[in-house]
């Protein structure tokens, strides 16, 4: 891999060239308490501090809503309405949230390629950026504290600037573009880096190994933790929503009032809504708000074997998003037993 | 289910839109849709008060009502509706939900409210507590909304023009409210919003403008709004009881269990 | 650079006939427009495609004929919904959109030799009645078959006069056809569940391969007399319905199990083994 330092006083300097190779999305402020990756005009209101966006990145490659097709009535032929966002640059990902990504190229790539999904993937320069766990953090347990791949550029924070990883070919391209902003790294620059990557690590609350999870939460699926938890549900899909790994849609056909044709759409689902386990004929197979919920935790800690770790990624959205404070973490640690 | 597929494919539908009790809106919106000329040129409109005024009663093979049934009169021409109808539309809050003319559903007497408003007065027809016209009619398809949103009407008549008919939007609010990018202001700012219980369709539009939901949209279909957790939630940020279930009663009073989910999450407390 | 085919799109397909079976059912027989799709156009019994109205939508169907039939499928239909009501107002000639097929469908390989069990319930005949044309079309290959065929009147048994007509050929082909009614007076064949019927089952339980689709109720006591008559559990499949919206395990509306065991019907079934089937929680 190589290593460069990005000295503090380039940083915007850095951030301009980046805006040269597409559009710019990075997190800023969009009210008092929360961020959002936004679309940057003005690098200077990127917010470097942040704790989580609401929505997960995966929505530049996964759009809330797309169109998947156009159709004409006459003749049953579907035409692909991919509508290419061109390259664009996702800046200050948090290893969870790439490692999210990662699982889901997993499903979205990986096998049977959603072409939608990856044409697009193949169109971001992601460039990440470590930070500081909060309160709702548990990334470590899950594995997703340090990004290893899955990027372009990594930025290590040190006392006077970044430590860049570059990470593709892309990364290499980039770096090299703009080579006068960096420096050479200097062993005190790693000691810095060492020095920060044990405090960030002193700083998650919990350090559990949860690797019987998954069948803890088979066995303990009459545990009284899930009527109650379940009760406190309001049912509006926040937790899924905001999930970086959560990948669920429908899709639905609109079609155009000349009767003649029309597009195909998909767009964001839930599990947590009644219509995701609703057949054809009115039976449904997640018929209560206590089969919803569960459903999530099930699926949620379920094995992403190509990245050999749980679908969570352990980002903490569901818990801080939640309206009514139903805290995911506690609830698994209840069902392990360690609460 | 009326099939108007076969109606469709051979000649233009025919389309009637009426105002029971209601303030028009929902008309209004219809008839300000940026399509409407496209809209005119693929249907007949056989009735439509706010468009032409050639509208009269007969046969028709979709009926959009807007408005609730309040009057003995608007239950006469309602049913008159049903009966000359293919498919039925029920369309915006008074029709769906009954609207804010039901906000005091089940507390108070009908002859109390009638005297406190017209005293010893007559009025042409014999009043009656304001209904969803499903309470008296079949309906086939529910567009809610107060009023309804353009791409949801556009939708709709597509589908029929289309030969099939809309899939019901169940999704709350705060599925497009997040999909939008709106920060949820419940959390954030403790505000009393009904985006969980409240059907969406309108893209979050209030919440967009950082207020929030009073339910306009009319409660999630099919009994999956959680009035109780949510009540709860309230309770905890200092809400009264009454504060709850004004709101709540502002456009879903007619929800069978949404008083006695909100006296659950209270427990009796007054 | 170069792009896979796009996992979404759909082949046309155009309806050759349309054969009412009940009031609710229909059986349609389908072409590929383009030859060199449908001469190249593979698939196994218990599997299912996507069929595609666009303007109303799409949605998962089994396909019930022989998979030995090349460029040709049925799909029998129920209606049930927006797409399926669009799609019974079909006539020949009129086109759909096909993608598929997807799922793992019966293991037809793990059956040679053996005798076969077929037990349908309502619409479960239309899987089964690919599994049963398939052994039909490769005879030599299975042992004794019998097949159970249940509904709840006569006039909802799917494929009831297409299996009457085979009366006269199966005693020489060793076939048995069971009929059965639970809930008509006016029936004057067998009546009584499908497992209770098991008695005249002319297959030999220490070798016979069970395939099995119906309503989820029906499973349990299937197992059970299954299990009693000694029928091998290995050899136990069965083949479940979900909201298969995707096939290619994307959109999750079919997942099932829990962490510990996560599937999606549409990818790694729809068709189940006895043992996925009791260890995994809502499958039954």
């Amino acid at each position: 891999m190589r290593y460069l330092k990005l000295p503090h006083e380039k940083r915007r300097e850095f951030l301009i060239e980046l805006k040269g190779y597409g559009i710019l999305y990075a997190p800023v402020s969009i009210s008092e308490k929360n961020f959002d990756y936004k679309k940057v005009d003005d690098v200077d209101t990127i917010r470097f501090d942040y704790n989580r966006t609401v929505l997960p990145p995966r929505k530049y490659f996964f759009p809330p809503n797309e169109t998947l097709f156009k159709f004409d009535k006459k003749d049953c032929r579907l035409i692909d309405a991919y509508e290419d966002p061109g390259t664009f640059v996702i800046f200050g990902m948090h290893p969870c949230d790439i490692i999210g990504l990662r699982v889901l190229d997993s499903r979205f790539i990986d096998d049977q390629p959603d072409t939608y999904y990856k044409r697009r993937r193949e169109k971001g320069i992601i460039i990440g950026i470590d930070c500081l766990p909060d309160e709702y953090c548990f990334c470590n347990i899950r594995d997703a504290d340090f990004a290893d791949r899955g990027f372009d550029l990594f930025l290590h924070e040190l006392d006077d600037g970044y430590l860049i990883r570059v990470g593709s070919v892309m990364g290499h391209k980039i770096v090299d573009a703009c080579d006068h902003l960096f420096e050479a790294i200097k062993a005190e620059d790693i000691s810095v880096m060492t020095r920060k990557e044990r405090e960030k690590q002193a700083m998650f609350q919990h350090y559990e190994n949860w690797d019987n999870l998954r069948y803890l939460l088979e066995l303990q699926d009459s545990h009284p933790l899930w009527e109650r938890e379940s009760e406190k549900c309001i049912s509006c899909g926040n937790c899924t929503l905001t999930c970086p790994t959560c990948r669920c849609y429908d899709v639905q056909d609109v079609p155009e009032l000349d009767g003649n044709g029309g597009k195909r759409i998909r767009f964001w689902d839930s599990c947590q809504y009644r219509e995701h386990g609703l057949v054809a004929g009115g039976h449904n197979f997640r018929d209560t708000k206590l089969d919803r919920f569960k459903n999530r935790y099930q699926c949620k800690n379920a094995y992403c074997e190509t990245m050999t770790i749980s679908y969570c990624v352990g980002c903490g959205r569901c818990t801080q998003f939640c309206p009514t404070g139903i805290n995911y973490r506690k609830n698994l640690m209840e069902i392990r037993g360690d609460e | 289910m009326v099939e108007t597929c076969s109606v469709c494919e051979t000649r233009k539908p025919v389309v009637g839109v009426y105002a029971l009790t209601s303030c028009y809106g929902c008309q209004l919106m219809i008839a300000t849709v940026e399509k409407i000329l496209q809209i005119s040129e693929a249907v007949t409109f056989k009735s439509f008060h706010m468009l032409t005024s050639a509208s009269s009663h007969g046969k028709v093979d979709i009926a959009f009502v807007e408005g609730s049934v309040s009057t003995e009169k608007d239950l006469i021409e309602l049913k008159q509706i049903r009966e000359d109808a293919t498919v039925l539309v029920a369309i915006g809050a008074c029709s769906i939900h009954g609207g804010v003319q039901s906000w005091d559903q089940g507390l108070r007497d009908y002859p109390e409210m009638y005297e406190k408003v017209y005293g010893n007065g007559e009025i042409a027809y014999e009043g009656l507590a304001a209904k969803p016209i499903d309470h008296y009619v079949k309906v086939d398809h529910y567009l809610p909304g107060c009023p309804p949103d353009e791409r949801e009407i556009v939708y709709f008549l597509s589908t029929f023009l289309f030969g099939t008919y809309p899939e019901r939007k169940e999704r709350p609010v705060c599925h497009e409210c997040r999909l939008a990018g709106n920060p949820c202001i419940l959390i954030e700012k403790g505000e009393m919003c009904l985006g969980s219980v409240t059907t969406s369709g309108c893209n979050a539009l209030c919440i967009g403008f950082g207020i929030p939901c009073i339910g306009c949209r009319g409660p999630t279909p099919y009994d999956t709004a959680s009035f109780d957790a949510l009540a709860k939630e309230f309770k905890r940020l200092g809400k009264t009881r009454e504060e709850v279930l004004d709101r709540l009663s502002i456009f879903g009073s007619h929800d069978r269990r949404m008083r006695q989910m909100v006296e659950k999450a209270y427990g009796g407390e007054k | 650079m170069m792009q896979s085919r796009n996992i979404y799109d759909t082949h046309v397909c155009r309806v050759l006939r349309v054969y009412p079976l009940t009031d609710t059912e229909k059986l349609f027989l389908f072409r590929f427009e383009d030859p060199s799709i449908g001469m190249n156009w593979r698939f196994k019994p218990g599997t299912f495609v996507e069929l595609s109205q666009p303007g109303v939508g799409e949605v998962p169907i089994s396909i019930c004929s022989s998979s030995m039939r090349i460029g040709f499928f049925e799909l029998c239909i129920r209606n049930a919904g927006r797409v399926t009501q669009k799609i019974h107002s079909l006539k020949p000639g009129d086109t759909v959109g096909i993608r598929g097929p997807y799922g793992n469908g019966f293991p037809m390989e793990k059956f040679e030799g053996r005798d076969l069990l077929l037990v349908a319930a309502g619409l479960g005949m239309a899987p089964l009645r690919s599994v049963f044309l398939y052994a039909l079309d490769n005879r030599w290959q299975f042992g004794n078959i019998t097949i159970i065929n249940a509904a709840k009147t006569g006039p909802e048994l799917l494929f009831m006069h297409e299996l009457d007509a085979m009366r006269d050929i199966a005693e020489a082909e060793n076939i048995t056809i069971l009929q059965t009614t639970t809930r008509d007076e006016r029936w004057g064949g067998l009546k009584g569940r499908a497992a209770t019927h098991l008695d005249k089952v002319n297959v030999d339980p220490n070798n016979t391969a069970v395939a099995l689709c119906g309503p989820p109720h029906m499973y349990k006591s299937m197992f059970e007399e299954l299990m009693r008559r000694g029928f091998d559990p290995r050899r136990i499949f069965v083949t479940v319905e979900r909201r298969m919206k995707c096939g290619v395990g994307k959109c999750g509306h079919c997942n099932i199990g829990t962490a510990a065991n996560w599937m999606y019907v549409c990818k790694d079934g729809p068709v189940f083994d006895y043992y996925d089937m009791i260890s995994t929680p809502g499958l039954i």
